[in-house]
């Protein structure tokens, strides 16, 4: 980021033509090195983007309480997009699917995009770095872990509420929630739902 | 580079042949002189990949037009390291103020690289500003872009030949092929 201005000095690259650039400032504490990857690929192409600035609640207990929500790796907000990484095992991927698909259904208006790893590896084999790709990939690309769990393989969603904050100042403890667009349904009638 | 490399060896399936390409280039040219007939028309294409095919669409073209050529730096290039934002290594070489632009790529696929040439080239104030494409492959779209001139729209396949590469060779291939996935393990 520090050579900025030096990228301008391309021929009719004037600052005033470029495209907007994203906003200089330190990285977030990514979960995965997949996620880092992705936030440089949107860098170099002066998409602006958010890590995890959003939560959704996606499932609630009889008492109304959240049980349950998911929270997109990214946004986009100038194409108004949720990008989310998943690079993770085959068992993860399924619980992903199906947290996304109550995701859609609760907030329909939302974009989302799923990126799974295969996903992950064209577009390292797009770049030429597909020997990235793997080390990137599953578990092996987990780096320390921000969600309060020690175990890597852990959905990365709150033990209790979402609404609560992490403790230690995680990232989890600066998301905004969300709230869902649906008013006065049962919560037994969404957990039902969700159960299946 | 430790192998020998076979081009056509290397590609696993005929995707779109020589033959699929010119037909589509001959309807694309008639159409863009319909829809472009009486304005002042400028091709830009995106270097390297769209050489191959803007050659062709400019000549199956029946009205008046200028081109222009832009290249940009890639994610995982040269330029990726010292910088970490794109490059535009060609500009334009005119203005195209005024002008009706047709941008001329090879294939989309994130669409990262076209939206960020579509910003550049807005501020470059054209009359209109729309966008030609060889190969469509929308699953790979992370980027939503209307696209005027579609000629293929291609399954999720790494794909080379008629100007696209894999690591700089297989562009002079005539055809779009699926490149055999132990070319690009083998050094794994």
């Amino acid at each position: 980021m520090t050579d900025r201005d030096g990228a301008l000095d391309t021929p009719g690259a004037r600052e005033e033509d470029r495209p907007d650039s994203p906003a200089l400032s330190a990285p977030p504490a990514f979960a995965h090195a997949s996620e880092a990857e992705m936030s440089r690929i949107l860098d170099f192409y002066g998409v602006r983007w958010e890590y995890e600035p959003h939560t959704f609640p996606i499932l609630w207990n009889l008492e109304g309480t959240v049980v349950e929500s998911f929270t997109p790796d990214f946004y986009l907000p100038d194409l108004d997009l949720y990008l989310e990484m998943t690079t993770l095992r085959q068992k993860l991927v399924r619980k992903k699917n199906r947290k996304l698909r109550r995701l859609r259904a609760l907030y329909p208006d939302i974009r989302i995009k799923l990126f799974y790893a295969r996903d992950f590896r064209a577009l390292m084999l797009k770049y030429g770095k597909l020997a990235l790709a793997d080390a990137l990939s599953g578990t092996s690309g987990q780096v320390v872990p921000t969600h309060g769990s020690d175990d890597p393989s852990t959905p990365t969603e709150p033990a209790s509420s979402p609404l609560a904050p992490a403790p230690g100042g995680s990232t989890l403890a600066r998301r905004r929630t969300h709230r869902r667009r649906r008013s006065s349904a049962p919560a037994a009638a969404t957990a039902q739902a969700a159960a299946q | 580079m430790s192998r020998t490399v076979d081009l056509e060896a290397d590609v696993q399936d005929v995707l779109v042949s020589e033959d699929q390409i010119q037909a589509k280039v001959a309807d694309l040219g008639r159409r863009i002189s319909e829809d472009y007939a009486g304005r002042q028309l400028t091709l830009v294409s995106v270097l390297k990949g769209s050489l191959p095919f803007m050659a062709d669409l400019m000549r199956s073209i029946t009205i008046p037009v200028r081109i222009d050529l832009m290249e940009v730096s890639s994610y995982g290039g040269a330029s990726t390291e010292s910088s970490g934002l794109v490059r535009i290594l060609k500009d334009l070489s005119a203005s195209i103020e005024g002008d009706d632009v047709l941008i001329v790529e090879d294939i989309i696929d994130t669409g990262l690289t076209l939206n960020y040439l579509l910003r550049y080239l807005r501020g470059k104030n054209p009359a209109s500003l729309r966008i030609c494409t060889l190969l469509d492959k929308p699953a790979r779209r992370l980027v939503e872009i209307p696209v005027d001139y579609i000629g293929f729209t291609i399954p999720d396949q790494f794909v080379v030949g008629y100007g696209l590469d894999y690591g700089e060779i297989y562009r002079n291939l005539r055809f779009v092929g699926v490149l055999r996935p132990e070319v690009y393990t083998a050094g794994e």
